[in-house]
């Protein structure tokens, strides 16, 4: 019996201990004296990593042939690698400084958190409960929440939606929103709601009518229209997206804010949005 | 992480949520559990005893059964329930209740699995015991009844408590298809809460809970097993095949 709590004790041991090293590399943004050297750490390393989306058009896209990102987010990595490295956006891209990793919902942040990514531009929702957990820059783009439902539904607004399934993905806001807005608006609707792991999956479940709606940022929705589906017209739930970095690393994301809010202040922003088509609200 | 992971803040989110997100998980992922051992113990016996008849057909029919469910795996089964099933159905829209979903995802595939485990149970019995007690005059189902089958079950019961403790951890496929399951639960939170470590070492806890007397119970049946020898002295070996 004493060997068995024993070997009880070492795996609880090993257990803590593969715990906290995973978390490890999280803590290397802050030197032993307590100074942030974030920033530095990209500039030592050469490149930096930033997590993207790869299945959002215009946002951010992954072009299967090439395995290269495009999009606006990705565009918007290129210009704070620049920032980072003092050279132009263009010039970041040429020269490889930004090593681009596909994340979701429910990967995103785990991979800031622990240090694997320097930032996450991934149509990353800034709220109140997150800014305790990650920093965030200032909004670089509002979006709204879409409901696409099935064209053969019999579902053509938002009131038809009663006793139905809406689907929406993990760690996304849609629901709250949903529920904020026929609240101010005094809908009586209550559809119950599910969580899915991946767009992909949801867009699925909705072909397969296990759904009867699938919720969530009218950018990412775009992505997933075709001819059998519909947007029911309502706007509601307008969201931020911020660049999202880990809590610790103050340096990093303070040049990232001070960017951010330069190119909002200079029109570039803008200019990058309309270059990717993406209409402004 | 490290940090988080000690954070009084975040145990004490995580405790809050335990009512609405943990239990109802946990009893959702009970119930699949229990009515899914049923259905897999129910299309066990049957197919078990079908792989060792003497007629051809129902043995060929279970052979497919078992390769086909053994071979594929449990997360594409599930899916396919959910979301080719309805479509195959006519496409109208037929939603299958994910109680019923997560019971015929583990019934099915451990259904399977039980059936092999039955099936090399009752082969592991000396052929002379059934020759002997057709000798005596038992007829096919009286030797099964009174002869083979409780020696098989001496020698079935670990394995089949250990197929049982992987089809509670195997319930968490249903978090795939948005089951409602502890494993579905768990996800939602970590996600949008964004406190992984104490989310998912929660989750860990109570599928231990769970799972953990089922462990102890297969280890027990298996030292009964071995002291308790069934016909022959070479049993053990097969016990520890099987159970391996």
């Amino acid at each position: 019996m004493k060997i068995k709590r024993l070997s009880a004790l070492v795996l609880a041991g090993m257990m803590v201990f593969s715990l906290s090293a995973c978390g490890g590399s999280g803590d290397s943004g802050t030197s032993a004296s307590g100074e942030d050297t974030s920033v530095q750490d990209i500039v030592d390393r050469g490149v930096m990593k930033v997590g993207v989306k790869a299945d959002v058009p215009k946002f951010s896209l992954q072009d299967t042939a090439t395995g290269e990102y495009v999009g606006f987010e990705d565009d918007l990595a290129y210009e704070i690698a620049g920032e980072i490295f003092g050279v132009t956006a263009d010039e970041a891209k040429e020269q490889g400084l930004v090593e681009f990793q596909a994340v979701n919902a429910k990967t995103r942040g785990p991979l800031v958190e622990n240090g694997e990514l320097d930032c996450v531009i991934a149509t990353f929702t800034i709220t109140d409960e997150r800014k305790e957990t990650y920093n965030f820059s200032p909004a670089y783009y509002t979006d709204a929440v879409g409901i696409l439902v099935n064209a053969d539904s019999g579902i053509a607004s938002i009131e038809d939606l009663d006793g139905k399934i809406i689907g929406v993905a993990q760690s996304s806001t849609s629901q709250e929103e949903f529920n904020k807005y026929i609240e101010e608006n005094g809908i009586d609707v209550a559809p119950s709601f599910q969580e899915f792991a991946t767009y992909p999956e949801l867009a699925q479940a909705l072909a397969a009518k296990q759904i009867d709606a699938f919720s969530v940022d009218r950018a990412i929705l775009e992505g997933y229209r075709n001819d059998s589906n519909m947007f029911l017209d309502v706007r509601y739930g307008f969201q931020d997206y911020g660049v999202c970095s880990a809590k610790e690393k103050t340096g990093l994301a303070e040049l990232i804010s001070t960017k951010i809010q330069t190119m909002l202040d200079n029109g570039e922003i803008t200019a990058l949005l309309e270059k990717h088509d993406i209409s402004v609200e | 992480m490290l940090k988080g992971l000690f954070d009084l803040k975040r145990w004490t989110a995580l405790i809050e949520v335990i009512p609405e997100n943990y239990i109802p998980g946990f009893l959702m992922t009970l119930r699949t559990a229990l009515a899914g051992l049923l259905l897999a113990l129910i299309l066990g016996v049957i197919f078990g005893l079908m792989s060792t008849s003497h007629n051809k057909i129902l043995r060929a029919i279970s052979r497919v059964y078992v390769e086909f469910f053994q071979n594929t795996p449990l997360a594409l089964q599930v899916v396919f329930y959910y979301s080719c099933l309805p479509i195959l159905l006519g496409g109208t829209g037929f939603r299958m209740p994910k109680f019923i979903l997560g019971m015929m995802g583990v019934g099915i595939y451990h259904g399977a699995y039980i059936s092999e485990v039955i099936r090399t149970g009752i082969e592991a019995v000396p052929r002379g015991q059934s020759e002997a007690a057709q000798s005596q005059g038992f007829s096919y189902l009286q030797t099964m009844a009174w002869i083979i089958f409780p020696q098989t079950l001496k020698i079935i019961l670990p394995p089949l408590a250990n197929q049982a403790l992987n089809l509670v951890k195997n319930t968490s496929a249903l978090a795939l298809v948005a089951g409602m399951d502890l494993m579905y639960y768990t996800d939602s939170w970590a996600t949008s809460r964004g406190y992984f470590a104490q989310a998912y070492f929660f989750s860990a806890l109570l599928y231990f809970i769970m799972c953990y007397p089922l462990a102890r119970l297969a280890r027990y049946l298996e030292i009964k097993a071995i002291r308790q020898p069934v016909a022959k002295a070479s049993l053990r070996k097969e016990i520890e095949e099987a159970v391996s």
